[in-house]
């Protein structure tokens, strides 16, 4: 295909000879090409496609200022979206999967790509969204190609879910640790539609793997504390904790561990919603009589115990009537998982 | 899905225990091809999982007939199974073990490892942990480099590692100084390795391999030496141990070595796969084939009935509704009392399993897991060295107690699994193990009785007896013990005082019960009963109730239960009630306000409260 002869380009050519090929590459529209056929490529040359690929978004001219994002990158954001949308589309086929999941982790370090899947809401065939076109501010109505991970992550077969999942984790974590300003946008005005499929479809899943990982996300989602809000808002929510507290008695027991360092911050929050007291408070001698046998093996994991003793403590401490510190009524703010409900 | 994919494999017997799992033999049923499935149980890994994906995508872009060749993988439950060909002449350590190779055979090794490497490098991997144990042979005499637990690709062709994996006796010295190393750290191992084929075991291989790490990078390179190998092969050794690895050549130019060019075809591995059969055979054939059984707790059921025991989420109900109600949510099985459900849970894979092998009998392979190599003779099964894995991420196998327990009764005899320990997990134990009885660590756990896997009061009696009484005068006498042949005695009857324990608490119950009556019966032994409050077994007379709190009642529960004497199946285990420790708990209390405030502290800190 195409990039057979086109292997070689980082074997000691001269960086004159690399732009060139660069510019080439981009006119001749030919990372859209790759990104739409990889799976239709042989095994060695997905990989070589793979490789190349990457070279590619990673260049940078030597004059080139370090801080500046790559020039591939800037032209793919701003004239060529599309092609980080097909590279997510390759999660849909098992042989195009892996690589285009390098590929994209590699682009999403970047935090202008990580805003172009974001806030895409383009369907097959229509033009992407570009960079300077993003609205923030409106809700996405969730048939993006972001949106699409949960999907990726919940029906395909395990490589590739697998695959997508970290891609997934990668671009929430990216946008956590350092792209701020997107996250409080992005998650504040998505919030609902977001944390219900987190809940619904990851949380919930019946893959393992799925399940663990996805539940420890959300812990150093919410513990993030530049995330400070969108933590607020979660532990407000009484289907959250339901929801949380099946999962410490879940029968696996590393699905309770995880599930435990979610529960702690529900139960650690000095300004609980109503929601939540009045299930703590219903559930108080059950918990405090279960919480002591938790996980009672971990012996060496000090912290663990520590924060065990102190929500013990904590729950010990609830009155016994929720009490209403905000004088406003806000229970149960989120009804988007009310399937969390058995 | 996953349940179509796993049942596409007819899984028959176990070929071994891997890093960090166990692979068995398995027919595709699609196309009838023989396979290998390793399976990997996901709840016993501590660290992110995504550290198992990298093994999958690492196989799964090699594509080399030096390498094993990777097929699928898939969920089943919490176990990841992963599909591999199968290579029927087994790895070169076993094929070691009727005795050591000749130059002849390591040289189409080495050939063959070093094409291997050649594509891996190239690829952008290091495999990491290249020993003879790693090497498989089809039965053709095919070379291939399996087991990528601790393979790693490096994102662009110069790029170096710094975490410190593989197995200690072939680790090259700069992946032991953390320096950052690349693949030339595979050269360094596969000369070990030749090492290893010719001698029957790496240097070093009678020295604890914590210490082997000190060594390796503080003493000069090992080498062959003496008339009893050629210039060729001595110098094919010699470089690719060569301590800086700038000057170690790579597996390209070593590919183009004079003991490599001369090497044979692999045809004549054969040899050594009929030298192992023979062997085998020789050994009264069939030893131990291990045939892979269904443990329940592989399959993600739907949790067990719960009847309407969980949280109470209704707001409706009052939170004191559960008290009438009795056992109330904890209770997943109606005869059960006082038991947390964490206990219940895991009662009910082991009732519905062969019971777990007992703890003790795994120690003998973890002990010998870091003992001496000494010559290749029949042990050897039990002395893979572990690798280590990621030693500096925090790996910890969790539950360490119950969940491989479990695990070991996967097969069916636990005496020869060959039990994979990291090396970071059996120091401790290893140092502290020899020769106390291995019933009482962490087997004879403190717990008064696990009261939910008895089935009769006499069960739980005896259970306790063991626990309370037996084991632990065993342990004392022991203690009190300096004499070797002396203290194997006691630790044999301690092993079978667990044996019994185990098996048949009841019985064990009447043996002491039985004892206690003779012993009473005869008016010189009855001195070694302690005069205690009369005879306790006899019904009719009053019982004398100490208040709770009265300090001769614990004095005299002590007596008692040392000497194993509780001999009234009627009376109740009272010190394992609930309330007992009340006075003690007070200092308890205090330290959780300690912790609490610690605690509250760090939050305030984080959450900018």
């Amino acid at each position: 295909m195409a990039d057979a002869d086109f292997a070689p380009i980082e074997i000691n050519t001269s960086p004159d000879q690399v732009h060139a090929l660069v510019q080439a590459t981009l006119q001749e529209d030919l990372l859209y090409d790759l990104s739409r056929i990889i799976h239709l490529l042989p095994f060695e040359a997905r990989k070589d496609t793979q490789t190349i690929f990457s070279h590619i978004l990673r260049f940078r001219p030597a004059s080139y200022a370090t801080d500046k994002d790559p020039p591939v990158i800037s032209y793919i954001v701003h004239n060529r979206p599309e092609i980080l949308v097909e590279l997510c589309r390759g999660y849909t086929q098992t042989q195009s999967a892996m690589p285009c999941g390098v590929i994209l982790r590699e682009a999403l370090k970047f935090d202008v790509v990580t805003a172009v899947i974001l806030y895409d809401q383009s369907h097959e065939g229509e033009p992407a969204v570009r960079l300077s076109e993003l609205k923030p501010n409106l809700p996405q109505n969730g048939d993006g190609v972001f949106w699409n991970f949960f999907e990726w992550i919940n029906k395909s077969n395990f490589e590739v879910s697998a695959d997508a999942f970290t891609t997934f984790r990668g671009s929430m974590q990216e946008i956590l640790t350092r792209h701020k300003s997107l996250v409080t946008a992005y998650l504040a005005t998505n919030f609902e539609l977001f944390f219900g499929r987190f809940n619904d479809i990851l949380i919930q899943s019946d893959s393992y793997v799925t399940k663990r990982q996805s539940i420890k996300l959300l812990g150093e989602i919410l513990l993030d504390r530049a995330n400070y809000n969108v933590m607020m808002a979660y532990v407000e929510s009484g289907d959250n904790l339901k929801l949380c507290m099946k999962l410490l008695r879940d029968d696996r027991k590393m699905v309770q561990y995880e599930g435990f360092h979610v529960f702690k911050v529900f139960v650690a929050n000095p300004n609980k919603s109503v929601a939540v007291q009045r299930i703590l408070i219903n559930n108080r001698d059950r918990l405090l009589r279960f919480l002591p046998k938790f996980l009672e093996d971990r012996t060496d994991d000090d912290q663990f115990t520590d924060e065990k003793s102190f929500l013990v403590r904590q729950i010990e401490l609830l009155p016994k009537e929720p009490v209403d510190r905000s004088r406003t009524s806000r229970e149960s703010p989120s009804g988007a998982n009310t399937a969390a409900v058995a | 899905m996953a349940d179509d994919m796993a049942n596409r494999y007819q899984v028959m017997e176990e070929l071994g225990s891997g890093s960090f799992g166990t692979v068995y033999k398995a027919i595709d049923k699609h196309t009838g091809e023989i396979v290998a499935v390793k399976h990997i149980d996901l709840e016993s890994s501590e660290d992110d999982i995504q550290e198992i994906q990298q093994e999958i995508s690492v196989l799964a872009t090699c594509a080399s007939a030096f390498v094993t060749q990777y097929k699928a993988s898939f969920l089943k439950g919490h176990k990841l199974w992963i599909v591999m060909e199968y290579l029927g002449g087994g790895s070169c350590l076993d094929l070691l073990k009727p005795g050591v190779f000749n130059e002849a055979h390591v040289a189409i090794v080495c050939q063959q490892l070093l094409q291997g490497l050649e594509y891996l490098h190239a690829e952008g991997k290091i495999h990491r942990d290249v020993k003879a144990a790693n090497v498989l042979l089809s039965n053709t005499g095919k070379v291939k480099l399996a087991d990528f637990g601790v393979a790693a690709q490096l994102v662009n062709i110069k790029s170096q590692r710094n975490t410190f994996v593989g197995t200690p006796f072939w680790m090259a010295p700069e992946v032991i100084q953390q320096a950052g190393y690349d693949f030339k750290a595979d050269i360094w191992s596969l000369g070990i390795t030749a090492i290893e084929m010719i001698n029957g075991e790496p240097p070093h291989a009678s020295t604890h391999p914590m210490k082997v790490l000190f060594l390796i990078p503080k003493q000069p390179a090992p080498r062959l030496e003496g008339n009893d190998y050629s210039n060729t092969f001595k110098d094919f050794v010699a470089q690719c141990l060569t301590k800086d690895p700038d000057r170690r050549p790579s597996a390209k130019e070593l590919l183009r070595h004079k003991f490599i060019r001369n090497a044979g075809k692999t045809e004549a591995l054969q040899e050594l796969i009929q030298r192992k059969q023979e062997w085998d055979a020789g050994r009264g054939a069939s030893k131990d084939v291990k045939y892979y059984a269904e443990s329940l707790n592989t399959l993600t059921k739907p949790p067990p009935p719960e009847d309407d025991e969980d949280w109470v989420f209704d707001t409706v109900k009052a939170p004191t509704m559960w008290v009438p109600k009795g056992k109330d949510w904890t209770t997943l099985d109606e005869e059960d009392d006082d038991c947390d459900p964490a206990e219940l849970l895991q009662d009910m894979h082991i009732s519905q399993q062969p019971p777990a092998p007992p703890k003790h009998q795994v120690n003998p392979a973890v002990q010998a897991n870091s003992t001496v190599r000494r010559t290749p003779n029949v042990e050897r099964s039990a002395e893979r060295s572990p690798s280590i894995r990621r030693a500096n991420t925090k790996r910890r196998s969790s539950g360490v107690k119950q969940p491989l327990g479990l695990d070991l009764s996967f097969g069916n005899s636990p005496s020869t699994v060959r039990q994979f320990r990291r090396v970071s997990d059996n120091v401790p134990n290893e140092s502290t193990t020899p020769k106390v009885p291995p019933g009482f660590d962490e087997n004879a756990s403190p717990k008064p009785l696990s009261s939910s896997e008895s089935t009769s009061k006499e069960a739980q009696l005896g259970r306790r007896a063991y626990s309370r009484a037996i084991g632990m005068s065993c342990q004392e006498v022991l203690a009190n013990t300096g004499d070797g042949e002396k203290r194997e005695a006691i630790s044999r009857l301690a092993e079978a005082w667990s044996d019994l324990e185990m098996v048949d608490p009841e019985g064990l119950c009447h043996i002491i019960r039985t004892m206690n009556e003779r012993l009473q019966a005869d008016p010189r032994l009855s001195s070694l009963i302690p005069a205690a409050p009369a005879q306790p077994d006899s019904p009719s007379r009053p019982r004398l109730v100490l208040a709770q709190n009265n300090p001769h009642l614990k004095s005299h529960r002590r007596r008692q239960s040392t000497h194993g004497v509780d001999p009234l199946p009627q009376s109740p285990p009272r010190s394992s009630m609930p309330g007992q420790n009340v006075p003690g708990m007070e200092h308890t209390k205090q330290l959780s306000d300690v912790l609490y405030q610690r605690w509250a502290e760090g939050l305030r800190n984080r959450w900018g409260i």
